[in-house]
């Protein structure tokens, strides 16, 4: 005879071992078998278990370090009201990138992102495209598919993922949330947090999760950390930011969490006070002394301020206390690379393969690693594996772009033709793979083709000084002074120190003055 | 072969004036490094990708009840 296991010990079992969608649906069962209105009080507690339990596995399935989450909006950015003045002093803000302070690469060694800031050797959900400067730049920049930025962040990814739940279940939603008695759970602590977070990360209904939240806080006569922590969250999902800064900071006084420093300084450099961040994470330090995610949080924001130097020290403090460190290591290696170092970016990427990484993203980098570092034997084996790995079209197409390098330095021009052409075919808005294109068309003497990638490359990224540039040569040497001129001004704005257009500049300037 | 190297000799002009005019020449985009992704970009595309192929299941099968 088969004695079956209690469904419920099965189902917490199934939570242990991650499998939440089963834990889910023996959750779902034992709710039909027994729903919660029951009068005898073992039940009761029996189906209040499963409930929460099934509030736990929903969440999980879903959950996102809130740590990492930070999506701003075009509303955000532009309708931003925190800002003290129009003009920062520099090196007090994120907001302009800042021209190689503290020895930073200038964009003639190091490609630039959208918003004008050096690329990173690491992705993460906030740093996907920066901020624009200006609301046109804003506006233009989900244009290309790859860097789409919502309009505002309540209407970004994380509504996209609560309809995504919902559509998991045909009957609605697991819990009616409207129908909800909010204050009757704030008062049983061992559902209350449960139900929380399966509000906030499931259902992303922030409004809703602040209020139990409020009342769980009050419940606890306000002396719980953990609440204050949620109700900052909420506060800062919602954009109150003073409020949020203020939950975290009394959540602090209560016990000191290293997830509390962290969101405390999420909250700063949202209102661009990098500065006051950094201060916040060496308190933190103090605390804490050694820890990872506070060393690499000021590694961040010292890059995210173009301050190349001080982010690599504190990156190798954070590969000091954790050697396997993916995020340091990239960082690291990609700074080598684009200081001319490739022999020492290949030796992290090389750890980073050892680790385990195993993508297409590692291995381009370690073909082009290889092929600086004079490695030829391993550089197109790199990138035919990366070739095999890619996950996307946007991915294929910087593949192809960068095998177009390789080919242009061992002079195979019709190779770096094909080789850019396949880069566009797989991503229309391409800019480099055009700008480049226009090089070696102008090579085979197509002017007119070559001026019409440069134009199209000009305006897909308009932060790019080469397209500029090599538009003003070229406008310079058909006699087109005065497009020469427009160009040239525009590859000034963005790369001032770029000596090259400087003299295109004065020689035009010259003519101007002789007519 | 001492025969060979003879043949060719430097020819390193010692009067007169040397000239190089410096002719800006157009710049290639560099080689762009791909970031990696952070796990939780990973979680957040993979979420993203299957909430779509969803999307699209459901409406290609429409529900028996409608």
């Amino acid at each position: 005879m088969e004695v079956p296991m209690d469904p419920l010990f099965l189902a917490w079992s199934y939570f242990r071992r991650r499998k939440f969608q089963r834990c889910a649906d023996i959750c779902t069962k034992v709710l039909e078998d027994s729903p919660y209105d029951q009068e005898s009080d073992s039940s009761l507690l029996m189906s209040e278990a499963t409930w929460s339990l099934k509030t736990r596995a929903l969440t999980e399935m879903v959950y996102i370090d809130e740590v990492d989450v930070d999506q701003e909006g075009i509303a955000e950015m532009m309708l931003d009201e925190n800002a003290i003045a129009q003009v920062t002093r520099p090196g007090t803000s994120l907001r302009l990138p800042g021209t190689s302070q503290g020895g930073g690469p200038t964009p003639a060694v190091r490609p630039v992102t959208q918003s004008g800031r050096p690329i990173t050797g690491f992705v993460r959900p906030s740093t996907q495209s920066g901020r624009p400067g200006t609301m046109e730049q804003a506006i233009k920049t989900p244009r290309t598919a790859h860097t789409a930025r919502p309009v505002t962040s309540s209407s970004g990814r994380f509504v996209r993922l609560g309809t995504a739940s919902m559509l998991t279940n045909p009957d609605g939603p697991f819990i009616n949330l409207s129908r909800l008695n909010l204050a009757k759970y704030a008062q049983k602590p061992s559902l209350s947090r449960t139900l929380f977070e399966y509000i906030f990360h499931h259902e992303n209904d922030v409004k809703n999760a602040l209020d139990l939240a409020a009342l769980a806080t009050e419940h606890a006569q306000f002396k719980d950390w953990w609440w204050k922590v949620q109700l900052g969250k909420c506060y800062y999902r919602l954009g109150l930011h003073r409020e949020a800064e203020k939950q975290f900071r009394s959540a602090l006084n209560h016990q000191e969490v290293v997830d509390t420093y962290l969101y405390l300084a999420k909250v700063y450099q949202r209102l661009d006070q990098p500065v006051t961040a950094l201060n916040l994470f060496k308190q933190g330090l103090d605390h804490f002394p050694g820890e990872v995610t506070l060393l690499t949080g000021i590694a961040r924001i010292h890059e995210e301020m173009n301050n190349m130097t001080s982010a690599t020290e504190y990156y190798k403090d954070v590969l000091k206390q954790d050697n396997t460190h993916v995020e340091a290591i990239a960082c690291i290696g990609s700074n080598h690379f684009y200081t001319d170092q490739s022999e020492i970016a290949l030796r992290f990427y090389r750890r980073l393969l050892q680790m385990g990484v195993y993508n297409c993203q590692l291995y381009n980098n370690l073909g082009l690693c290889c092929f600086y570092a004079q490695q030829y034997d391993m550089t197109l084996s790199s990138f035919e594996r990366a070739l095999a790995l890619v996950s996307s079209d946007e991915e294929q197409a910087d593949v192809w772009y960068n095998l177009g390098h390789v080919a242009v330095g061992i002079g195979n021009l019709p190779l770096a033709y094909q080789c850019f052409k396949l880069a566009l075919a797989f991503n229309n808005d391409h800019a480099e793979a055009y700008n480049n294109l226009a090089v070696l068309e102008l090579r085979k003497g197509r002017i007119e083709q070559s001026k019409a990638f440069l134009q199209t490359a000009a305006s897909l990224a308009p932060q790019m000084y080469e397209p500029h540039f090599n538009l003003a040569i070229l406008t310079d040497k058909v006699g087109d002074l005065q497009s020469s001129y427009a160009a040239a001004r525009k590859s000034e704005e963005a790369f001032p120190e770029h000596v090259d257009t400087q003299q295109i500049l004065k020689t035009l300037k010259q003519h101007f003055a002789e007519l | 072969m001492p025969e060979v190297k003879s043949m060719f000799r430097e020819v390193l002009p010692k009067q007169g004036q040397l000239s190089m005019e410096d002719v800006p020449t157009m710049v290639l985009c560099k080689p762009k490094l791909l970031p990696l992704k952070s796990v939780t970009l990973e979680k957040l595309e993979k979420m993203q990708q299957e909430a779509q192929e969803l999307i699209r299941q459901q409406q290609q099968q429409p529900s028996p009840a409608q």
